[in-house]
């Protein structure tokens, strides 16, 4: 009985006419209301689907263009991969190894990393455990603006700086795997700097405090409490950072040296897959055995990238579970 | 004692380290500066560059750096702006959101070259747009939508939950909530980071290789009519940005200034990335002032 | 034994509210986030133009039982509620209900004060604009009647077009309210509006809202015992997602029925 006289006594009042509480059942027309949830939602999802796509279709087209070299131009796998004679342009009996550049990109990358990881990792525990207002203050800002240089400005240090010194102090002509190793590396510094840096900032400081209770000093807080509490994270970061050393291009090319066998010694000119891309893709003609053979390197670099990015999730993931 | 002399050494080391990294920006910085800025004149940054004498310029080459940074924002922003609210705001947490969570992440990590490749196929063979600012900037987009989502995600995510629900409670949709509240809230933030995004792009060079192209037909900066051939507006024209000019002086640049131009066009494109650094910060306090009525 | 005492409670406020008119019915209520049950059988009538205070003590239930009422709820993952929540012979609870109305007519303001990052007069008229109202006159007067009935016209209507956030803590939460009046709603729901303030601010917002209750119907969340005999008619107390009493604020607080009642209303516990 009450209720009844409560829905009856609960008519809309005349401020509120007009306004009715159920939802509009005709959706689709709201399209064309300026304010409507449907607009941004059609902004919204279209834009998630472009990125979707482009990750598709990057990972589609360059995965059937790299195949056509094997398909196509039957071209054995396995000799691509396992080549080191790489002489797609010569007449007689051409040979595509893939081989010296798979190794000069690896070399470069790995080499870059060591050279690196170090001086990262001690300048983010500099900024975060030793002085932090420092850090805030100079290298903060230094690590911004060396990560903004541009990766061909690197290039061309390296190419008059490093290629001559390398040339006077090691000798041979200066262009080798070690001088674009060199490059790279001081390319990837800051990225695994302010990664690390970050890593280290999330160690809680309760456990510092500990440490430093116990009578450790600081050097013992950091190597034996921060560090392992900081490692899955300090590794995500110098995997980042080989992956930014692996796909660079421009930087690499300018000092590497280019040549097409494999190097005996790190202070020999070398190759790696970007490197032979950037210089070859120009001159080729589409659907020539050259042509597709790059493209196959293309692929080769997407699965590799896609190899750090799995490898980046299972440190991380790691990290999470431990 | 030893732990103690381990300890003085190995704080010693760590201050080395950062060391080393400061001296390499002040060596870098120093060297390009030291060695540009004496190469950098209005006759420099004014003159068409030449092929084969010296005292080339670099005009077209700045010039195309810009429009195409221009043209790569013009697609990136609303869409980094729409991706980054969707996955901040919409995403429900599940497969779908994971997803695409992976994807910016691919996106973020793919080579440049990989994605000047894929423009090569894509834009400049399949439909046919040559080596063209258009192609040029579509790669760039591609390599700079995953920046702007995670940017654009960051900023979102700073803002309280209290606004959010503050624009819902008025009986404001999810949408016109976001659009209104929201991102005005976030926008300090955004706007740091398209710009130092900005920076990045101005800076790329392998993917625009085979994308934009490695040279630029001759300009007529009177004809502004962007379908003719000569307009520095077209779209459709090959064009050489001046950071592929530094890679194209130094790898197969015959001119007898080499040295001088390649110096100066370095100095040139990090003095614009240093420049956008600083834009990015004095228009972030600024906004962030106006935003909290302290100004 | 307690159940028992509940009940005729709660049946003795509904004979006292057969006079006054309830505005909103809530009917065994049930609210869960996940497994976890946190509201238990709530049924209560809210009287129109009164103020109704939530008391009880934290996790008791009572911010997400006048979270519920305007559905902002729905947006917390993992939240569902069963029961019903009459107004204007409508289930609130159902997905029928389009939320976005339903928030026009039910307002809300928050515990921390969340005045929009623009400015004093953008606050008062986004909801405005976003209904479709264009014209300046009309928004202006709009505006300068909600800063009026929230008591703040005075204080700030030289610096309309200032950040919000340049206000006083206790100045941005009445800016709230009146914000959340200019739509004109028939229930403002207030979730600890004072708790974050000082206590002269504190005490202007009680007088707006001794005020405010002339026109409408306001439901007040608070952990302030004195505040809700201060200013509220009717008082709830809640205890672990249960709705333990419910009647008038004055004789809840002289001669409360419940020993669980008396004990948190004599700072025992809570």
């Amino acid at each position: 009985m009450e209720n009844k006289s409560v829905v009856i006594q609960m008519q809309p009042s005349p401020n509120n006419e007009g306004r009715s509480l159920i939802q509009n059942k005709k959706k689709w027309t709201s399209i064309f209301n300026r304010n409507s949830e449907w607009r941004g939602k059609i902004w919204i999802y279209g834009s998630a689907i472009v990125v979707i796509l482009s990750v598709i279709a990057i990972t589609l087209f360059l995965t059937v263009q790299g195949l056509r070299s094997f398909v196509v131009d039957h071209i054995n796998v396995i000799d691509f991969i396992t080549g080191t004679e790489w002489y797609p342009d010569r007449a007689e009996n051409p040979s595509y190894g893939a081989l010296p550049f798979i190794f000069g990109s690896l070399t470069v990358t790995i080499l870059a990393a060591i050279l690196a990881a170090p001086f990262a990792i001690g300048s983010a525990l500099f900024m975060t455990e030793l002085a932090p207002k420092w850090g805030q203050k100079v290298l903060q800002p230094v690590i911004e603006i060396l990560v903004g240089i541009p990766s061909v400005v690197y290039g061309f240090i390296g190419l008059s700086v490093i290629v001559p010194f390398m040339r006077t102090h090691v000798g041979g002509s200066g262009f080798s795997l070690l001088s674009g190793a060199l490059v790279v590396g001081v390319m990837i510094l800051p990225t695994i700097t302010s990664i690390s840096a970050d890593a280290v900032r999330a160690v809680s400081h309760d456990l510092r405090q500990a440490s430093y209770a116990l009578g450790a000093t600081k050097w013992q807080t950091i190597y034996r409490v921060v560090i392992p509490a900081a490692k899955s994270t300090l590794l995500t970061a110098i995997v980042l950072g080989m992956a930014r050393a692996f796909g660079e291009a421009l930087a690499v090319q300018m000092v590497i040296g280019n040549a097409r066998n494999l190097p005996n010694a790190i202070s020999d000119p070398s190759a790696t897959l970007t490197t032979i891309i950037t210089l070859s893709m120009g001159h080729s003609t589409t659907g020539s055995v050259l042509n597709d053979v790059l493209w196959s390197l293309g692929l080769v670099l997407l699965i590799i990238s896609y190899g750090f990015i799995l490898l980046i999730r299972f440190i991380s993931r790691r990290g999470q579970i431990s | 004692m030893t732990s103690k002399i381990t300890n003085r050494i190995a704080l010693t080391v760590i201050v080395l380290c950062a060391l080393v990294m400061t001296a390499t920006l002040a060596a870098l910085l120093g060297y390009i500066l030291y060695h540009g800025l004496s190469a950098i004149s209005l006759s420099f940054l004014t003159k068409d560059s030449s092929s084969f004498q010296a005292g080339g310029g670099i005009k077209n080459q700045l010039w195309n750096s810009f429009y195409i940074l221009f043209a790569t924002m013009l697609f990136t922003v609303p869409l980094g702006l729409c991706g980054g609210i969707y996955l901040s705001e919409y995403a429900k947490p599940n497969k779908l959101t994971q997803f695409i969570r992976s994807c910016v992440e691919v996106l973020a990590s793919l080579p440049s070259i990989v994605v000047g490749m894929f423009g090569l196929l894509i834009f400049v063979n399949y439909f046919g747009w040559q080596y063209s600012i258009l192609s040029g900037a579509l790669a760039l987009t591609v390599f700079n939508l995953p920046v702007i989502v995670r940017v654009t995600e960051d900023a979102l995510q700073s803002v309280p939950r209290e606004l959010r629900e503050g624009g819902l409670a008025l009986g404001v949709t999810q949408w016109h909530t976001i659009k209104t509240i929201v991102v005005p809230a976030a926008f300090p933030g955004i706007l740091t980071g398209i710009i130092l995004s900005a920076g990045r792009v101005f800076g790329e060079s392998a993917a625009l290789l085979f994308t934009a192209g490695l040279s630029t037909p001759n300009l007529d900066f009177s004809n502004w009519n962007p379908m003719s051939m000569t307009s520095p507006l077209n779209p459709f024209r090959s064009a050489e940005t001046l950071s592929v000019h530094i890679w194209q002086v130094n790898t197969a640049g015959i001119t007898p200034d080499i040295q001088t131009i390649a110096n100066g066009s370095s100095a040139v494109l990090v003095l614009c990335v240093l420049g956008f650094n600083l834009f990015a910060r004095m228009v972030g306090k600024f906004i962030d002032r106006k935003l909290t009525g302290k100004a | 034994m307690n159940q028992v005492y509940v009940k005729q409670n709660v049946e003795e406020s509904h004979q006292n509210m057969k006079k006054a008119s309830p505005v909103l019915e809530v009917k065994d209520l049930n609210i869960y986030y996940g497994e976890h049950h946190a509201v238990k059988h709530i049924t209560m009538p809210i009287e129109e133009k009164s103020i109704t205070a939530l008391i009880g003590p934290s996790g008791c239930g009572k911010s997400t039982f006048l979270r519920t009422i305007n559905r902002m709820n729905d947006l917390i993952h993992g939240a569902r509620s069963e029961g019903e929540i009459l107004y204007g012979g409508i289930n609130l609870l159902t997905p029928k209900v389009d939320v976005v109305q339903l928030r026009k007519e039910i307002g809300m303001v928050f515990q921390r004060p969340n005045p929009f990052p623009k400015s004093i007069y953008e606050n008062l008229v986004l909801s405005l604009k976003f209904s479709g109202i264009r014209d300046k006159k009309k928004l202006k007067d709009i505006a300068e009647d909600c800063l009026r009935k929230a008591a703040l016209w005075d204080e700030v209507k030289d610096r309309l077009d200032k950040s919000a956030l340049s206000l006083s803590g206790g100045q941005q939460q009445r800016l709230c309210i009146a914000r959340a009046l200019a739509l004109k709603p028939k229930v403002l729901l207030l979730d600890e509006p004072s708790s974050a303030l000082d206590p002269i601010s504190s005490s202007k917002i009680e007088e707006l809202l001794l005020k405010l209750k002339e026109e409408y119907t306001i439901i007040i969340v608070t952990h302030n015992m004195q505040q809700a005999a201060r200013i509220a008619d009717k008082t709830a107390f809640f205890y672990q997602g249960e709705l333990i009493e419910y009647g008038n604020t004055d004789q809840m607080f002289t001669h409360p029925a419940e020993k669980r009642t008396e004990d948190y209303i004599s700072g025992r516990f809570g």
